[in-house]
C-alpha cells in the first residue's frame, strides 16, 4: 500500500552545534575567534583531529585527519587538547534551555539534541520562532560566539536533514510542501544513514538520487534493495513518519584507549588495562550495576585486530575482579603483537549486585566493600586520589574524553 | 603559543548583585598587572567535593584560564596563551 507524505504540522526540532568543541574553545578564548582552530585527541603530529573550527574547515581541515596533515593544509592551525568539562557544561546549559520549552528532550550526542514539541504550549508560538529564540538564548546565556543549526520536521530524520541544510547557524523547516525540493537538492550520501556502502547497494538497484529513493515502493526497498524490514523503515522515514523514537537500554560499560606508544610488553600494557578496568568499574558501580560478561578488544600496530568475550557465572563488580578476568583474556592472545588500541567492556549487566545476600562472607565481598570504599574516597577528594597500586604514575594516561555517539551518560545527566 | 602552568596569582574580582558569577577585573601575574578585557566563559567544576570556578579571560593580547578554589579561596592561573599557533 502506498503511504502519502506525512502532512502533519512539524513538531520535532533537531539542534546541532557544528564544530562544537572548537566553537566552545573559541567562545572561551576570544583570541581564537576567526582563526583556524582544531581540537585533537592529542596535540602530537599523529593525534587525531576531532573538531576543526569553521575557519579550519574552510582550509580543508577535516574530522579524522592527523594533526600533521591538518598543519600541512593550514600552517597557522591552532591545535588544542579536548577539555571535556567545558563541553559538558555547555551541553548542560543547552539542556536547561531546551527543557524550558518541552520536557521531551533527547540528547543524541555531546553536540546534538532532539526536542519533541508535540502537545506543548510552545507549539502555539510556532517552532521557527522558538528556534530563533533558542539561537538568541544560546548567545546570551552561553556566549556570543555560540552558533547552532536548527532543523524542524515531522520526524527525527527530517529534522536532522533540515539542520544540515544551511551550516553554520541555519534554521530550516521541512514540510510536505518542500520535502521533494529538499531531496532534489541532495546527493544520496547527504542523507543521514546513507554512506558509501548503502549508496552502492542503492546504485546496484538503479537508485542514484534521493528523489528516486523516495519514489521507490516499500516492497522494492524491502525485497530488492535492503532485503529486510529496514527497507520499509526507510520508506516511512523518507515520508516523514517517526520510526526512530526508540529508547535503548544500557547494555554495557566500556572504555577504550589509543596508546601513544605501541607496545607488546606486559608490564606496560598491564597498568593501562588496570586503568581502563578502574574507569569501567567506577562508572558501573556508580550506576549500581555489576556484570556477568567481559570483552577485550585489541587493535595492533599492523592494523589487524583480535577480540574475545567471556560470560561468567560470577558477578564482576570490584576493579580487581574485572582486571583479573581481563588479564586472563589478554593472556589468551594467539599472537603477541604491538598493541595500538585497547578496549574493555563489561556486559550482561545486573542491578544492585551488592544487595544480593550471600551465605558466607568471602574474598569477593571484601573486594566489593574495598571498591565501594575507594569510590567514596574518590568521590570526596577527586578522581584517582586513591587507585590500585598498578596504576601508579598513570595520571597522564587514559585521560577523560567524550565519546562520539555514545550518550548514555548524557541521558543519565538529563534525567537526574 | 599555549602553555599549561599552575601558579597562584592575585586577583581583583567583582561580585555583581543579581549575577550568577563573579567577574575577575584585574590580575597580577609574575609581578605585572593585567586588566581583564573579556570574559569568554565561566563554568563550575568539581574535584571531589571541592567546587572550583573556571574563568576563561583575556587581558589584551593574552588569554588566561583562572581557577578559583571555593574551599581555599585561592586563585590559580592554569593556562596562558597568545592565541597564535605553536
Amino acid at each position: 500500500m502506498d503511504l502519502p507524505i506525512n502532512r502533519n504540522t512539524p513538531t520535532v526540532m533537531h539542534i546541532d552545534l557544528n564544530s562544537c568543541f572548537a566553537t566552545c574553545e573559541q567562545q572561551a578564548n576570544p583570541l581564537l575567534r576567526n582563526r583556524p582552530v582544531a581540537v585533537a585527541a592529542y596535540t602530537t603530529p599523529n593525534g587525531c583531529i576531532v573538531s576543526p573550527s569553521y575557519e579550519a574547515k574552510a582550509k580543508g581541515v577535516k574530522v579524522g585527519m592527523t594533526v600533521r596533515d591538518g598543519r600541512l593544509l593550514c600552517p597557522d592551525l591552532y591545535v588544542m587538547s579536548p577539555d571535556p568539562m567545558k563541553y559538558r557544561f555547555v551541553n548542560l546549559k543547552l539542556r536547561d534551555i531546551f527543557q524550558t520549552y518541552s520536557p521531551d528532550v533527547v540528547p543524541k550526542s555531546i553536540d546534538e539534541a532532539v526536542i519533541d514539541f508535540a502537545n506543548t504550549p510552545a507549539m502555539k508560538r510556532g517552532l521557527s520562532t522558538i528556534g530563533t529564540e533558542i539561537k538568541a538564548r544560546l548567545r546570551s546565556e552561553i556566549g556570543v560566539w555560540m552558533r547552532c543549526n536548527v532543523g524542524i520536521g515531522t520526524n527525527r530524520f527530517l529534522a536532522k536533514t533540515a539542520a544540515g541544510l544551511h551550516k553554520p547557524d541555519g534554521l530550516d523547516v521541512i514540510t510536505h510542501e518542500n520535502l521533494k525540493d529538499v531531496y532534489a537538492s541532495m546527493k544520496l550520501t547527504d542523507i543521514c544513514g546513507i554512506a558509501t556502502r548503502y549508496e552502492a547497494r542503492l546504485n546496484a538497484c538503479g537508485i542514484y538520487t534521493p528523489l528516486q529513493f523516495f519514489h521507490t515502493s516499500s516492497e522494492d526497498l524491502q525485497k530488492r534493495v535492503f532485503k529486510s524490514i529496514v527497507g520499509h523503515y526507510w520508506y516511512q522515514r523518507l515520508r516523514g513518519y517517526e520510526i526512530d523514537s526508540v529508547d535503548f537500554d544500557r547494555k554495557s560499560y566500556g572504555q577504550m584507549y589509543s596508546l601513544p606508544k605501541y607496545t607488546d610488553k606486559p608490564d606496560e600494557l598491564g597498568p593501562i588495562l588496570m586503568k581502563l578496568c578502574e574507569k569501567t568499574g567506577r562508572r558501573m558501580r556508580r550506576a549500581g550495576s555489576g556484570a556477568h560478561g567481559i570483552h577485550l578488544a585489541l587493535v595492533y600496530s599492523d592494523y589487524t585486530h583480535w577480540h574475545r568475550g567471556k560470560t561468567l557465572s560470577t558477578t564482576l563488580y570490584a576493579t580487581q575482579d574485572i582486571y583479573r578476568k581481563a588479564q586472563l583474556i589478554m593472556s589468551s592472545q594467539p599472537e603477541k603483537k604491538k598493541v595500538a588500541k585497547m578496549s574493555i567492556s563489561c556486559f550482561d549487566l545486573i542491578e544492585q549486585p551488592g544487595e544480593q545476600l550471600r551465605l558466607f562472607e568471602d574474598d569477593d565481598t571484601k573486594n566489593w566493600a574495598a571498591s565501594d570504599a575507594m569510590d567514596k574516597i574518590n568521590d570526596r577528594y577527586g578522581e584517582f586520589v586513591i587507585t590500585p597500586a598498578l596504576m601508579m604514575g598513570m595520571s597522564e594516561l587514559v585521560v577523560d574524553r567524550i565519546s562520539f555517539g555514545g550518550v548514555k551518560e548524557l541521558e543519565e545527566l538529563y534525567t537526574n | 603559543m599555549h602553555q599549561t602552568i599552575h601558579e597562584s596569582i592575585d586577583v581583583i574580582a567583582v561580585f555583581p548583585r543579581g549575577s550568577s558569577h563573579a567577574l575577575p577585573k584585574r590580575i597580577k601575574w609574575q609581578g605585572k598587572d593585567y586588566s581583564i578585557t573579556e570574559l569568554g566563559m565561566h563554568y563550575p567544576q568539581r574535584q571531589g567535593r571541592v567546587l572550583h570556578h573556571i574563568f576563561s579571560v583575556t587581558a589584551g593580547t593574552l588569554f588566561f584560564r583562572l581557577n578559583f578554589n571555593t574551599e581555599t579561596l585561592q586563585w590559580v592561573v592554569e593556562e596562558i596563551s597568545d592565541g597564535l599557533a605553536d
